[in-house]
Parts: C-alpha cells; sequence; structure tokens
C-alpha cells in the first residue's frame, strides 16, 4: 500500500517500485508546487551494511501533463550514479559522517537531472523511457549534474544530527529555478497493513467484520519505516500551459495531470565474474503511480504487472474496474448488514471515474474542479489555483478541504480513509443526491493517522528518517 | 574444424541492416565460434552489449537491440545462421562451423 509491492513483478524489484506520489502547491511557497515520488519501499532503518540506496540502472520519470491530453508535456528525469571510497572494506562508512562530503562516508550516491520538453522543436533527445511522447520533437535540458544524495540514517554515532548535517545539505537549488531533494526519508504514507489485508479488516470496526472480534485501534504498518524520496519543487510558471500562475480555480490552464514511473533497459547482461552487468535496448517502463491505490485496489492481479508497464492515456482498459470496483462489492460481504444501499448500488460509479479517470468537473464540488477532459487516465490532477489551507484537514476534499486529495496528494492526507469511504459511497451521493448514504460509511477508517514528527514544515515536507540504532527492529 | 570469419558470415548473411547491426558484435561473434573473432573490427566496439532476438523463425523476424533502440528484421538467412549457431552452444566447441 499505497503502491508499495503492489504488483507481482515490481515486488521484487524494490528500487524500481514506485511506491507513492505526492503533488501540492507548496505551503510555505504557493508559488511552486512540490511533487514527490518514492521508491524503495517498506526499509527497515536496521537495513545494514549495505544500506538502500535508488538504482543505478533505473531511470526515474516524473511527467505533468499540462494540456488535458494525458500525455507529458514535461517530463523530469533522474538517473543516479554510486561510488566507492574504498573497495577495501565491508564499511558502508569508516567514521562518523557530518558532512556530505566527509572522509568517512565510502558508499555514496549522486544524481543527475534533465527536463524533457515536448513539441518545441529541438530534436528527439527526451524521447525514452517510459510513455513516449507524441510523435514530435522534444528537447532534453540537463539541469544539474553530480548532486549529492545524503547517507543512509544509520545512527547517532555514524550521522549524529542527520537532519542538519545531511538532510537539510542535500536540498539542491538548480540554477533553472527547480529545487530538488533525493534520499532516503520517514515513509510518509501510513496505513494499517496488517489489518487490511486480512479479508478487509478494519480494526476500529472490526465487531462488525463477517469474522468478528472486538473493535481496536488502528496499528500504523509504516509507522517505523524508511523509504527514498524524490522531491522537486518547481515555479507553477514553468508547469503551466501558458507560463501562467492561474487564480481562476475554474480555468482548464490550472489542472496539471501528474504521474511518475520508473524504467529499466529492456535486456540485461550479466557480465563474468560477477562484475555487475549492463543494458541493452531502450527503456521499458516497470512502474508507474498516479492516484494511491489505483493498481493496488482497482486492478485486478492478473493485470498489474501490464498497468505498470502502460501509459496513463490508455487507461480506459480499466474503466470497468472503476466503475465497478472489487471493493464496493466485498464490503456489504465483509461486513454483513452494514452497506444495503451500498448492496444495491448497480449502476456504474460516476464518482469513482471522476476521482479517479477524469477529473472532477465544474458544478460537481462547489467551487471546485480538476477536470482534465473525456480521456481516461490515471493522474494525480492539482489544480494549482487553490491556494494552500491554512489548516490542512487529511481528509482533503470530501471534509472541505479543496487543497487536499483528490486535488492532487498532500504527504499526510489520509488516503485509506478517504478511499475506503469513497468506494463504500460516499462520493456518490455527489452525483446521485437521492442516494441513501449507509450510516456506517464515516466511520469507516483503518485507526492509523500521521503522528507527530513525521513530516517536516519546508522542502522536501517528508520527515527525517529512521536511524538503525534507535529503530533496531520493526 | 571448419571455421568462419565475421567478414565471412555477415557477407553469407546478406542483409546490410543487420550486418550493420551485428558488426560491431562481439558476443553474437563469441557465439558463433571463440576462433573465428576479426582482430581488425570494422568500427568501434560498443560499450553495450547488441543483442538479437528470434521473434518468429518461420517468418525470420529478428529483434536487434543497440543502444538505446530496438528495431525489427526480417532476414531468414540471419535468423537460420543464430539458430544454427544457438545449437552449437549445445556441441562440444569448434565440433561444427555454421556456414
Amino acid at each position: 500500500m499505497s503502491s508499495h509491492r503492489e504488483a507481482p513483478e515490481i515486488s521484487k524489484d524494490p528500487v524500481a517500485d514506485n511506491a507513492d506520489v505526492y503533488a501540492f502547491v507548496s505551503p510555505d511557497n504557493p508559488d511552486t508546487v512540490t511533487i514527490i515520488s518514492n521508491f524503495v519501499p517498506l526499509q527497515g532503518p536496521a537495513g545494514g551494511p549495505n544500506f538502500f540506496e535508488f538504482g543505478d540502472d533505473v531511470l526515474y520519470s516524473i511527467y505533468i501533463d499540462n494540456d488535458s491530453d494525458a500525455e507529458p508535456e514535461i517530463e523530469y528525469q533522474f538517473q543516479f550514479n554510486s561510488t566507492l571510497q574504498n573497495p577495501n572494506t565491508f564499511l558502508y562508512n569508516t567514521g562518523q559522517v557530518t558532512s556530505l562530503d566527509s572522509p568517512n562516508w565510502n558508499k555514496r550516491q549522486f544524481y543527475s537531472v534533465t527536463r524533457i520538453d515536448a513539441g518545441s522543436g529541438h530534436g528527439n533527445g527526451g524521447n525514452q523511457g517510459g510513455p513516449a511522447f507524441p510523435n514530435g520533437a522534444s528537447h532534453a535540458t540537463v539541469l544539474g549534474t553530480n548532486l549529492a544524495c545524503p547517507p543512509c540514517n544509520i545512527g547517532p554515532r555514524s550521522t549524529p544530527d542527520y537532519e542538519a548535517n545531511l538532510g537539510a545539505a542535500a536540498v539542491h537549488t538548480l540554477a533553472s529555478g527547480e529545487t530538488v531533494f533525493c534520499g532516503q526519508r520517514n515513509d510518509p504514507f501510513y496505513v494499517d497493513l496488517g489489518s487490511i489485508f486480512d479479508l478487509g479488516d478494519l480494526r476500529p470496526v472490526q465487531n462488525f467484520h463477517l469474522i468478528s472480534t472486538p473493535a481496536a485501534p488502528g496499528v500504523d504498518g509504516t509507522k517505523a519505516l524508511n523509504i527514498h524520496t524524490i522531491a522537486i519543487q518547481v515555479p507553477i510558471t514553468m508547469l503551466t500551459r501558458d507560463g501562467s500562475k492561474p487564480s481562476n480555480v475554474s480555468s482548464a490552464t490550472a489542472v496539471l495531470g501528474i504521474w511518475s514511473g520508473a524504467s529499466r533497459r529492456k535486456v540485461r547482461v550479466m557480465n563474468d565474474g560477477g562484475n555487475g552487468s549492463v543494458g541493452s535496448g531502450p527503456w521499458v517502463q516497470v512502474s508507474r503511480l498516479g492516484n494511491p491505490l489505483f493498481n493496488e485496489v482497482i486492478v485486478p492481479l492478473g493485470k498489474k504487472d501490464e498497468w505498470n508497464g502502460e501509459n496513463p492515456v490508455g487507461d480506459a482498459e480499466y474503466l470497468p474496474n472503476v466503475q465497478h470496483p472489487e471493493l464496493a462489492g466485498l464490503l456489504p460481504v465483509l461486513y454483513p448488514g452494514v452497506f444495503p444501499s451500498l448492496a444495491a448500488v448497480t449502476a456504474p460509479r460516476a464518482d469513482l471515474v471522476a476521482i479517479l479517470l477524469t477529473g472532477i468537473p465544474s458544478g460537481i464540488v462547489p467551487g471546485f474542479q480538476n477536470y482534465t477532459g473525456p480521456t481516461y487516465a490515471d493522474m494525480l490532477r492539482l489544480n494549482v489555483a487553490v491556494p494552500p489551507a491554512a489548516s490542512p484537514n487529511p481528509l482533503g476534499l470530501v471534509a472541505g478541504d479543496p487543497a487536499g486529495f483528490p486535488n492532487g496528494r498532500r504527504v499526510a492526507d489520509d488516503i485509506v480513509t478517504i478511499e475506503v469511504r469513497a468506494i463504500a459511497g460516499l462520493t456518490y451521493t455527489l452525483i446521485n443526491p437521492s442516494y441513501a448514504l449507509d450510516g456506517a460509511v464515516n466511520l469507516l477508517t483503518d485507526g492509523t493517522g500521521p503522528g507527530s514528527g513525521r513530516y517536516l514544515s519546508r522542502f522536501p515536507y517528508v520527515g527525517t528518517p529512521h536511524d538503525g540504532y534507535d529503530t533496531p527492529s520493526i | 574444424m571448419h571455421t568462419i570469419s565475421r567478414r565471412a558470415f555477415l557477407k553469407t548473411a546478406g542483409v546490410a541492416t543487420g550486418a550493420a547491426a551485428l558488426t560491431a558484435s562481439p558476443a553474437v561473434a563469441a557465439a558463433l565460434e571463440p576462433g573465428a573473432l576479426e582482430t581488425m573490427p570494422s568500427g568501434q566496439l560498443p560499450h553495450e552489449p547488441i543483442v538479437a532476438i528470434i521473434r518468429n523463425a518461420d517468418l525470420g523476424e529478428v529483434t536487434v537491440l543497440s543502444g538505446r533502440t530496438e528495431k525489427t528484421y526480417t532476414d531468414k538467412m540471419l535468423v537460420k545462421r543464430l539458430l544454427k549457431a544457438a545449437r552449437l552452444n549445445h556441441h562440444p566447441a569448434g565440433e561444427k562451423g555454421v556456414a
């Protein structure tokens, strides 16, 4: 969850496993949008001696559609390169690491950032990896090279005062106007993994479950785990189709479609003598993510790998799975007598189609829209004309906070509660006012919450990773 | 033991596009016959391996991956020789040539 190990193939390839995507107008810098894409999920902080890192052989991409065609007009590519200072020690660090250029830090990782703009008529340099740009020309600009990642957070002896010495130091401002960070972080996504995959149990309401046990508080399965974050903050004027900073929520120019992905070379050839491997052939997308839980919960098991290799513009194939989600059929079975209205719904779920595949058109939620046209495509849709909330509500739009999911997604948004309630019928009332919402819907939750200390109030907004010494087991 | 030079192999294969992709391929040449490596390559060897995938032997379809490109050719002779080379992998080295 939300897309941690969500498909059979990618669950065996953690460094390419795109776990979550977030996109929001930066609360402390509202002229910018922050996009975060997380990989290498479910990291035990004590996972040495070879601590976690990005894949040097993976192409990481963040895509932006700014003209509502479900195709990318902008792509930010991130590629990594690891170095070894001393191959004759087994140690990740040979002493305290108090700076990004510390001689005691043995295994380092650096990265480059490249922006691809479609259709600008400057060649075809960006037509690689994941969804190819439409058949027009594109232009690639290298924005930064040899940018340092921070080390993993090992413990107070190895990486003292981690955030000040290493985390904050790894925030790089590029001459082109973007700010970037790539490295280990505290996983911002919270969920009761243990209960949800035990036949859809939600501990706070499990006394109503088919296999009933007394109600209990939720248990956050990712609370002590780390993840690797790719974060970029971009001026809004560098993302919109006309270079403006929209202020009119109803303007189509204000809506950005955003997703990310990871690609590998088509062929991997192992070198002789255990000397690594080399790739051949084009980049092939092996993971992607737009809306949280889409591939996890909507797409059936036999299609998940295929979905990861496809582009949002082709997601019409999955329209029936959104119109009639499997979970909506399971809830009345798993919680007998609790969802009689939901059990009676046979019409296609146009509310879920709007949230997940087209954006919400004007006229559904007063004063809000993030519609990107009739093309069915799984993307986060962010209306950048909606200002950041002074007091964010983790339940986002369904709780009256239009700055949160499904208007983009903030790091602390309560995705599990929002989506379980939506599937249970909460948002069906938006398109069918006569629908009698089941009384239990507003009680549905997995019982987890953002918690304190999990986030930063500044870029990259995701918090300091847990250190291995203080989090020796999970 | 019959050996065949890479140049002779390419001449026999006889398709300019397919041959161009294979010219700088030490992996393919080595697969054909370890002793047949040409000492004067016609071009700079690529950093990455060149890979040929036979898609449909009956139709002679072979996909060549080189750098970040991938292209499928129809070349029944090339496919035939690749299949023959592949079969050689299962015989003692040098027992048979591919011509």
